[in-house]
């Protein structure tokens, strides 16, 4: 396992050969972007092989010691087991086929202009950062990695920073986000506190030993985490910042913004599994904001009109998935959901970036229509991919991983949660094909030109193939990372029936999607037109209206605060120092008069006051 | 005694310095030449630090009751003649401007740094005195080299008269202490304090005198007001002169004279240096507040300094000596590099230096380099990590700690607090956009000058230092257990 360091040595040479040639040609750029994260999925490749012939077990690589101080130690060292090589793989696999297209994407969108060596630049950044997360054997490091794909994350979505709205979405992904890292840097000190480690698989080893079963310490510990990784996977209550975030190029959503960045959280959780079993409540809150954000976002995905958003609510409502599974100890199935979203996920983005080219930068469905004529391929990828969103049975890699997730919660006792979950499932496969629907059928309003070439159809055609039944077929090697779960009460016939609800369930909800949004959608837009009927869908639109509440509970407020402190007391108390020191310096400077005599007095009066203190001291 | 091979050895870098002034004063009778001249002199001093490495064999060893060669006073011998070496190269540009016989100068350097190498390997009353006055005598003089300019003949006027003084009170102090003792040497004045009994009280006010007088020579409260004034009027050069080897010296030869006779152990002039340290930084930093002569800054901002460094007298432990090495080696690179500066744009002399703050607004945009290195002086005088100053301060602030002193802890950090305001000020004027007014420059070519290439090279010593100091730290540690 040697050559592990170089998953995220590659990205990062890359990143830096960009960031000092901004001025390379497209081409070359293009090929140094794409190209790094191409050899690091070329090292996974080589990982991947040598994992599942050795052992199957936890490796760690200490490439320096990072800080020595006393006896703590901490190395800058990365962890390899089942649980990192599978976030790993997606991370390359996945990234990679997202850089090939958006060299595509890129090229299409720039036409020509500055900024595509910056862009390559950053998105390597992004992919080192993100390597870093989850190989750091620390959270030291994790942390560093958590705050580079935060800050790459800022850089992207202010990409086209000229529009000065897309700088605000940037600061406000930015600023929520830090939110939550405040409580994770505050989980880490915590930890730190409690164990005078941050290396992870001690902390894990040594919490159990420490706290008993649903101790405080253990519950703070976990809760700090959970608000860390609540704030990097957009999962209520600081979710506002995802949709804000569509406002980059479309890969960096498919990459940052659905495959890995909020992906994060998850991980974070189950790498820190051992702490949240720990915890109950603080486990069952898990599960809880996971089904809140999955409905919130699902019914926040029926009203919109722009397809980034729908995507992007889709995204935190999956997410929202994988954080159920989560809640209910179903720690490998969160990561099965996990890699699946990421293939199906960054297929629909990818595609729904070929669509925006192809129809002129236009991202309004209602504008576009009729599309499945002349985007064939587009128009299958988003079929496949819209299957595997919505969970169609047996054909989709989506439902092996979500009928999962829906059966454990059941199995394990949270009714509450399976139930909520299964709603979901069915505002799911009605958003999916509501949006597929409008896009691709119906009349035609718009000349589309098809996108060109093997970067565009290579990575659409790969995630296609992975988002059907065969992405499923992958299993992550979790066995020896994460424990299996509590034992479940009923037996098989009960599982095959739930899942044959679920597959109803979904399948109803394509039915009737089409059969509001088929045709001339008569009766939708009868309901939206009534007042009540506008109420909610803006109620909808809005995502539940966080926004409009957290600007009236905590920006206004703060400005407020931030207004009374202008006339701030203890400001102006520090202001007299400075006056002070002026007036000591006006009092000295006049003791330089210039006069030798006066010089020569004062130093005789110096030398007789040094004399005498000398006698009388 | 006899005088054998290796107390000649011992004495290389002062017979050589020697014979340099002689040469120099020959060759100025025989016929003038300026460049020559500055050769001269530039050889003589390099082959006395090259001789050092001679002394190192032979040290620790006592040549004459009066001097004792040893690692210590190699140290500091080699810091003077850099220092030294550094005044003749800023000299040479600067001179050759001056419109009056230039060639003296070098011969009046040279004597200083003779009585500067004396005074840091003195062991003895006398050698300290004779030593004193060598390397003050020869600074009148300088100070007003320009003396058709009113301020520099001031300067050195000034200079002179106060310096007098202090020269009284010192001999005051040994006649003294030599009246209670009977002797001069360091060693047995130790004993005899040690001892205790007899008219302690006088003993007392020789040294009292004597702190008196190696107070003024390092511009400490309330013997500093001569500080501002003198460093403003004379030379640019003579000014970084005065500030280093003056500093070292003394200081170097304070440090000796405490260690041997642990006179530190009496509370009443414990107390006394220390309001003396803490005086100093507080009245430095706020008189430069508001100063906008770059050269009395300086002054100014060299009264704080000597206050920081004298907590390490008050201390007078085992961290001591090393403090005092590595903060003068990083002082001493600083302010050299500074009045190198500052030489740079007065030269070649043109009536005055350029002094007052407004024509260095906007150097940058004309000469980027020489900005950037007063950038990092700047930085390196206010204690900025990366930069040699902070390692000096930070020694410095660890022998305070050490000692528990922790006045005089919490006056070195409200002394840099205030010291940040004005070396920014000058931080900043630099990068400023430039007026439409006159304008001072180095010549254009100043980088291919020796000045120049010196003051690039100690630019550098003081970022390498900062970053990597622990080369600085073994020579000073080798140093002192030697």
């Amino acid at each position: 396992m040697n050559i592990l360091f170089l998953t995220p040595l590659f990205p990062l040479l890359g990143a830096l050969v960009l960031a000092f040639n901004p001025r390379l040609p497209d081409r070359i750029a293009g090929l140094v972007g794409v190209g790094s994260i191409g050899l690091a999925a070329l090292v996974m490749v080589w990982l991947n092989v040598t994992f599942y012939g050795g052992a199957n077990e936890g490796v760690t690589q200490t490439l320096w010691q990072w800080v020595a101080v006393e006896d703590f130690r901490m190395g800058f060292s990365l962890y390899l087991d089942g649980l990192s090589l599978t976030m790993v793989s997606i991370i390359t696999g996945v990234g990679f086929l997202i850089h090939l297209f958006a060299a595509w994407y890129m090229r299409e969108d720039l036409e020509g202009g500055p900024g595509f060596a910056r862009f390559f630049a950053y998105m390597n950044l992004f992919v080192f950062s993100m390597l870093l997360l989850v190989l750091g054997d620390n959270l030291f490091l994790l942390y560093l990695g958590w705050e580079g794909v935060g800050l790459c994350s800022y850089l992207l979505i202010g990409y086209y920073y000229e529009n000065e709205n897309n700088a605000w979405c940037a600061f406000k992904a930015f600023i929520v986000t830090r939110i939550g890292d405040v409580f994770l840097a505050i989980g880490m000190f915590l930890l730190f506190a409690q164990f005078g480690t941050l290396n992870i698989q001690e902390l894990l080893r040594l919490a159990p030993e420490a706290w008993g079963r649903g101790d405080l310490m253990a519950e703070l510990a976990a809760l700090m985490l959970l608000g860390g990784a609540v704030g990097k996977s957009a999962q209520l209550p600081l979710q506002t910042w995802l949709a804000d975030a569509m406002a980059g190029p479309t890969p960096v959503s498919a990459l940052i913004h659905a495959a890995t960045m909020v992906t994060a959280g998850v991980y974070l959780i189950a790498r820190t599994h051992v702490i949240f079993e720990l915890a109950p409540m603080t486990l069952g809150l898990v599960g809880l904001i996971g089904m809140l954000t999955l409905l919130v976002a699902g019914f926040a995905a029926l009203a919109q009109t722009d397809i980034k958003r729908v995507l992007a609510y889709s995204t935190m409502s999956q997410i929202g998935y994988m954080f159920l599974a989560l809640g209910v100890q179903a720690w490998d199935v969160a990561i099965f959901h996990l890699m699946t979203h990421a293939f199906f996920k960054a297929l629909l983005f990818l595609t729904s970036g070929s669509v925006i080219i192809a129809c002129h930068h236009e991202q309004n469905i209602f504008k576009m229509g009729g599309l499945r004529k002349t985007l064939k391929l587009p128009y299958a990828c988003f079929l496949i991919g819209g299957a595997a969103l919505s969970a169609l049975p047996l054909i989709s890699a989506g439902f092996y991983s979500k009928d999962e997730i829906l059966w454990l919660a059941f199995d394990h006792g949270h009714t509450w949660l399976w139930l909520g979950a299964l709603f979901g499932a069915f505002l799911t496969s009605v958003y999916t094909f509501r949006m597929i629907f409008i896009v691709f059928h119906g009349r035609e309003q718009i000349h589309p030109h098809a996108g060109q070439g093997l970067a565009h159809h290579v990575p659409l055609i790969v995630l296609a193939v992975l988002s059907t039944f065969v992405g499923a077929m992958i299993h992550p090697p979790l066995e020896n990372v994460l424990p299996a779960g509590p034992e479940g009460q009923f037996g098989h016939s009960v599982q095959l029936m739930l899942e044959i609800l679920a597959a109803v369930v979904a399948i109803v909800g394509v039915g009737i999607a089409a059969g509001l949004f088929l045709g001339r959608r008569r009766l939708v837009r009868s309901l939206v037109q009534t007042k009540e009927g506008d109420r909610l869908w803006r109620f909808f639109n809005s995502a539940f209206a966080f926004d409009w509440l957290y600007h009236r509970v905590v920006v206004r407020p703060f400005l407020f605060i931030g207004r009374l402190h202008r006339l701030d007391w203890v400001n102006s108390l520090m202001n007299l120092w400075p006056g002070l020191a002026l007036m000591l310096n006006g009092l000295l400077s006049d003791t330089q008069s210039g006069r030798l005599r006066w010089y020569a007095a004062v130093m005789t009066g110096g030398a007789i006051a040094t004399l005498l203190l000398l006698l009388l001291l | 005694m006899n005088l054998t091979l290796s107390h000649l050895i011992a004495l290389l870098p002062l017979l050589i310095v020697c014979v340099t002034v002689i040469v120099v004063m020959l060759g100025i009778a025989w016929r003038r030449h300026h460049v020559v001249t500055a050769s001269l002199t530039t050889i003589g001093l390099n082959a006395a630090l090259v001789s050092l490495l001679a002394v190192l064999t032979v040290t620790p060893i006592r040549v004459s009751p009066l001097l004792l060669v040893d690692n210590y006073a190699v140290l500091y011998m080699a810091l003077i003649l850099i220092a030294g070496l550094a005044s003749t190269t800023l000299a040479h540009a600067y001179l050759e401007g001056f419109d009056d016989q230039k060639e003296e100068f070098y011969m009046l350097l040279g004597c200083s740094v003779l009585g500067g190498l004396t005074m840091v390997a003195s062991d003895h009353m006398l050698s300290l005195f004779f030593g004193l006055e060598l390397l003050s005598v020869p600074l009148y003089g300088m100070a007003a080299y320009a003396y058709r300019t009113r301020l520099s003949l001031e300067s050195g006027i000034k200079y002179m008269v106060l310096s007098a003084a202090a020269s009284a009170f010192l001999l005051f102090g040994m006649a003294l202490l030599y009246a209670e003792s009977g002797s001069l040497a360091f060693a047995d004045l130790g004993a005899r304090l040690t001892e205790g009994g007899g008219h302690a009280s006088w003993l007392l006010m020789g040294i009292g005198m004597m702190v008196i007088a190696m107070a003024f020579k390092l511009s400490l409260v309330p013997f500093h007001l001569w500080t501002a004034d003198v460093y403003e009027g004379a030379p640019a050069p003579v000014t970084a002169f005065l500030a280093t080897v003056s500093k070292i010296a003394v200081f170097a030869l304070l440090m000796r004279l405490f260690m041997s006779a642990p006179v530190t152990d009496i509370a009443s002039l414990h107390t006394i240096v220390a309001i003396i340290a803490f005086l100093s930084m507080m009245v430095g930093n706020l008189m430069a507040l508001r100063q906008d002569n770059i050269k009395r800054l300086m002054g100014y901002s060299s009264i704080g300094h000597l206050g920081y460094l004298l907590t390490v007298v008050v201390a007078s432990d085992d961290l001591a000596l090393l403090t005092t090495g590595i903060y003068l080696i990083t002082y001493v690179a600083t302010t050299l590099a500074t009045f190198g500066v500052i030489a740079l744009v007065s030269s070649p002399w043109q009536g005055s230096d350029v002094a007052s703050l407004k024509f260095y607004r906007g150097l940058f945009w004309r000469r980027p380099y020489l900005a950037a290195v007063m950038t990092v002086m700047m930085l390196s005088l206010a204690g900025i990590p990366m930069t040699a100053g902070f390692i000096g301060k930070f020694y410095v602030l660890a022998t305070g700690v050490e000692a528990q002193l922790w006045w005089l802890v919490a006056g070195v950090i409200i002394g840099s607090a205030l010291s940040l305001y004005y070396y920014l000020r000058v931080m900043v004027m630099l990068y400023l956009h430039p007026t439409e007014e006159e304008q001072y420059d180095a010549s254009s070519d100043w980088g291919q000058r020796a000045g120049g290439i010196m003051v690039i090279l100690l630019a550098l010593a003081v970022l390498v230092l900062g970053i990597y100091p622990q080369p600085m730290i073994m020579l000073v540690s080798s140093a002192i257990l030697g």
